[in-house]
């Protein structure tokens, strides 16, 4: 369940908590911010279905690349699989970064970088724009496993590790089309943009006391995702 | 020999297996979840979009006050799947809307749940797979 003040998992910093509680998520009203797509560290936690494409060298036939099209926000990637090296840290940056692949026996590791700031959760755990991912692809008979390591050194204090499974579609979804425009969805000054000074989120803790788990441990970052922690869990349970 | 994906040579369609996709945004933190409400009045406006449809619709609070009622739906691609168009609602039309309060009052806003038009008894809302995130 989708709960807000969730941040659960998220080894997060102080600099990204201070976004977080500062975050309102009825910005996405905003019309500039509406049609914001997820970034290639995000967008595989939503709702996604996409399809993966093999460009090949015509004269060898050897894969050039992989590209990916995801229906959420109709997003190209491209997977370069022909040893290029990735371009110099000023090349501007996409939501879908600039990705390199290689095959481990049968597994894909691919390499992105150069990935656009957006958000690791909506609640407003946020990304930078110094995000880099390392994917690996498992394929299980109709199933494959996707895991994602990332590493963002402005927000994060190690690495993120995340995992899903897709499945092959055993029938074509018509609908691949995404359509986004801007409209007032709810009506507001156009120059309003929501937002919570310090101390002044009412939703930061509604997780929490949902569950019936302390704050410090919802929104405590890295040192709450290891057995280590159970001690301070229980003693703070206990207050 | 390296062994590679067969099928994914070919244009393989993949989605997501298990159903914990997170939603385009927290609802939580938008409306009450544990309150409904009931509102009926004039559709105003109905934008049938991504990422989420908006249905406006002039209708009395509980004071009697009128006001523009923004009620969010599903998004077109996921709304389209369940037999809804653009052509669905009209400007004009008089509907029943049921749903979720927005947390700040001053908003106006309502999570869809069910909407029934009585002229031809349309709804949505109470059928398998009508629903959204």
């Amino acid at each position: 369940m989708d709960v807000q003040g969730d941040f659960t998992g998220v080894p997060m910093n102080d600099a990204a908590r201070k976004y977080a509680e500062a975050f309102d998520v009825t910005r996405v009203a905003v019309l500039e911010h509406q049609c914001q797509p997820y970034n290639v560290a995000h967008i595989y936690r939503g709702p996604i279905q996409f399809r993966v494409f093999e460009d090949k060298n015509p004269a060898t036939q050897e894969i050039v690349s992989y590209r990916v099209f995801s229906g959420t926000y109709m997003q190209w990637r491209t997977i370069w699989m022909d040893g290029r090296a990735h371009p110099p840290s000023h090349v501007p940056h996409t939501h879908m970064g600039f990705s390199t692949g290689e095959w481990h026996g049968d597994i894909l590791t691919v390499k992105t970088t150069h990935i656009k700031k957006e958000f690791y959760r909506r609640s407003g755990a946020p990304s930078s724009d110094l995000t880099t991912l390392v994917e690996h692809y498992i394929r299980h008979g109709n199933v494959l496993s996707h895991v994602m390591i990332i590493t963002d050194p402005v927000y994060l204090t190690e690495p993120y590790v995340l995992s899903q499974e897709f499945v092959i579609m055993e029938r074509g979804n018509q609908n691949w089309l995404y359509n986004c425009e801007y409209v007032m969805e709810v009506p507001m000054d156009k120059n309003d943009l929501p937002f919570y000074l310090p101390g002044r989120n009412p939703f930061i803790e509604d997780y929490a006391k949902l569950y019936g788990v302390p704050f410090e441990g919802v929104f405590g970052g890295a040192p709450t995702t290891y057995p280590e922690y159970m001690p301070t869990l229980e003693r703070l349970m206990n207050r | 020999m390296r062994m590679r994906w067969p099928l994914i040579a070919t244009a393989a369609a993949l989605t997501a297996l298990a159903g914990a996709a997170a939603a385009h945004h927290s609802f939580t933190a938008t409306y009450f979840e544990d309150r409904t409400m009931e509102i009926e009045g004039k559709l105003l406006q109905f934008m049938f979009r991504n990422p989420h449809s908006f249905v406006h619709v002039e209708a009395p609070d509980e004071n009697g006050q009128m006001h523009r009622w923004a009620v969010e739906w599903g998004g077109a691609g996921q709304l389209s799947g369940q037999g809804v168009t653009n052509q669905t609602l009209r400007v004009g039309d008089v509907v029943s809307v049921t749903g979720n309060p927005g947390r700040d009052p001053a908003d106006h806003r309502i999570r869809m749940q069910y909407l029934r038009r009585p002229a031809d008894g349309f709804e949505w809302g109470r059928n398998p797979g009508e629903t959204f995130n």
